[in-house]
């Protein structure tokens, strides 16, 4: 038996995983480090550690998918398996923030005054940056799927110019949501207000971050032909991934922005 | 009326039931009658009324109250620093002042 015969891959040993479990250690110490002792060197080795492994595995699954072939139905359908079940778990992550912010809003502490917004803050107007943030997002929903009608027709000039409308969308909101952060008359340590406010927009901006960055690798993918017009998987994903970023941002401009203040 | 509360006050023995408030958890029930203690005193001595109706507040909440809170509060009040609303109508919230520049 010289070759498999199944359609499965069975994937070459990689050392990307260990140094992706180093680098987490590092993370995790160096910020430890880095909150008390202000020491930064342990969390500088892990971001980079952790880029350098996320760069080089998905190089490599990129090198095992689309230039060596391995990439079959069955093996796509478990990646849509893996892509949807990572979203999921990221639904349950801000679950959390969601929680922790509807525990202490719906019934006001003494310490608030017993009302929310507590006293002293003034929340931001969500009529105002915020409501154009909703709509930003909202227009990068829907070049994100002429993107891929484009794509799928095999309109390479339109799908080229359909992904990089939605990376500049996503690059704007974050331009205009980094703006609000200095306007905000208040801090992430400005009582349970600042705390439920920063942590779940801040999160969520990193999520926006990260599906913009995804988006890029596409378009500088398809600018290498990378993509088919019926298979193109990675970017099925980031575009699964955009639309969450998208849904939780709906979820904290209603609750947070509107109905918060 | 000020007759009524003066005998209710005379018989008081600690706070009776309050429907609003009917778990166990009694921590709103504190925190609303000191709360309406000091609107009662505000309001009472803007008009140039009698204060005293306003004691069946203050004999409710310092029988509800964990002291060290209102240690805390009296303090917070004396302060000008005390969380709670005092007025007696909710100020408009601050979001709905669209108007206002913050430039």
């Amino acid at each position: 038996m010289t070759h498999q015969t199944h359609a499965y891959h069975m994937v070459n040993p990689s050392p990307w995983p260990l140094t992706g479990a180093l680098s987490a250690f590092l993370l995790t110490s160096g910020m430890i480090m880095w909150f008390h002792f202000y020491y930064t060197t342990l969390l500088t080795a892990g971001l980079l550690a952790s880029t350098m492994t996320m760069f080089q595995w998905w190089r490599d699954i990129v090198r095992e998918g689309t230039y060596q072939g391995h990439h079959t139905s069955p093996v796509q359908k478990g990646l849509r398996y893996g892509m949807i079940l990572f979203i999921i778990s990221e639904v349950f992550f801000f679950a959390g923030f969601f929680w922790a912010f509807y525990h202490s809003s719906l019934a006001p502490t003494p310490q608030t005054g017993g009302h929310w917004p507590p006293t002293g803050i003034f929340p931001l107007n969500p009529m105002e940056v915020p409501l154009l943030n909703t709509a930003v997002l909202l227009a990068s929903g829907v070049t994100i799927t002429w993107a891929h009608h484009s794509l799928m027709e095999a309109n390479r000039k339109e799908s080229a110019q359909a992904l990089s409308m939605t990376i500049a969308l996503g690059i704007y909101f974050t331009y205009l949501q980094m703006s609000e952060y200095s306007e905000t008359s208040f801090t992430i340590s400005d009582g349970i207000y600042g705390s439920t406010f920063f942590m779940a927009t801040g999160f969520h901006g990193l999520h926006v971050i990260i599906g913009t960055t995804f988006l890029t690798t596409c378009y500088f993918r398809q600018q290498l032909y990378h993509f088919t017009s019926s298979h193109h998987f990675g970017f099925e994903a980031a575009a699964w991934y955009w639309h969450f970023v998208d849904v939780v941002w709906l979820f904290l401009y209603i609750s947070i922005y509107w109905w918060g203040s | 009326m000020a007759e009524e509360m003066k005998a209710k006050l005379k018989n008081y023995k600690t706070a009776p039931f309050d429907s609003r408030f009917p778990n166990q958890n009694q921590t709103r029930n504190c925190w609303q009658n000191y709360l309406d203690f000091h609107r009662c005193e505000k309001a009472l001595s803007a008009k140039g009324d009698d204060v005293s109706v306003c004691q069946w507040y203050r004999r409710v909440y310092k029988s509800l109250c964990p002291i060290s809170w209102v240690t805390d509060w009296d303090e917070q009040w004396a302060d000008g620093t005390f969380p709670g609303r005092s007025e007696l109508a909710a100020p408009p919230s601050p979001a709905s002042s669209v108007l206002l520049p913050r430039w």
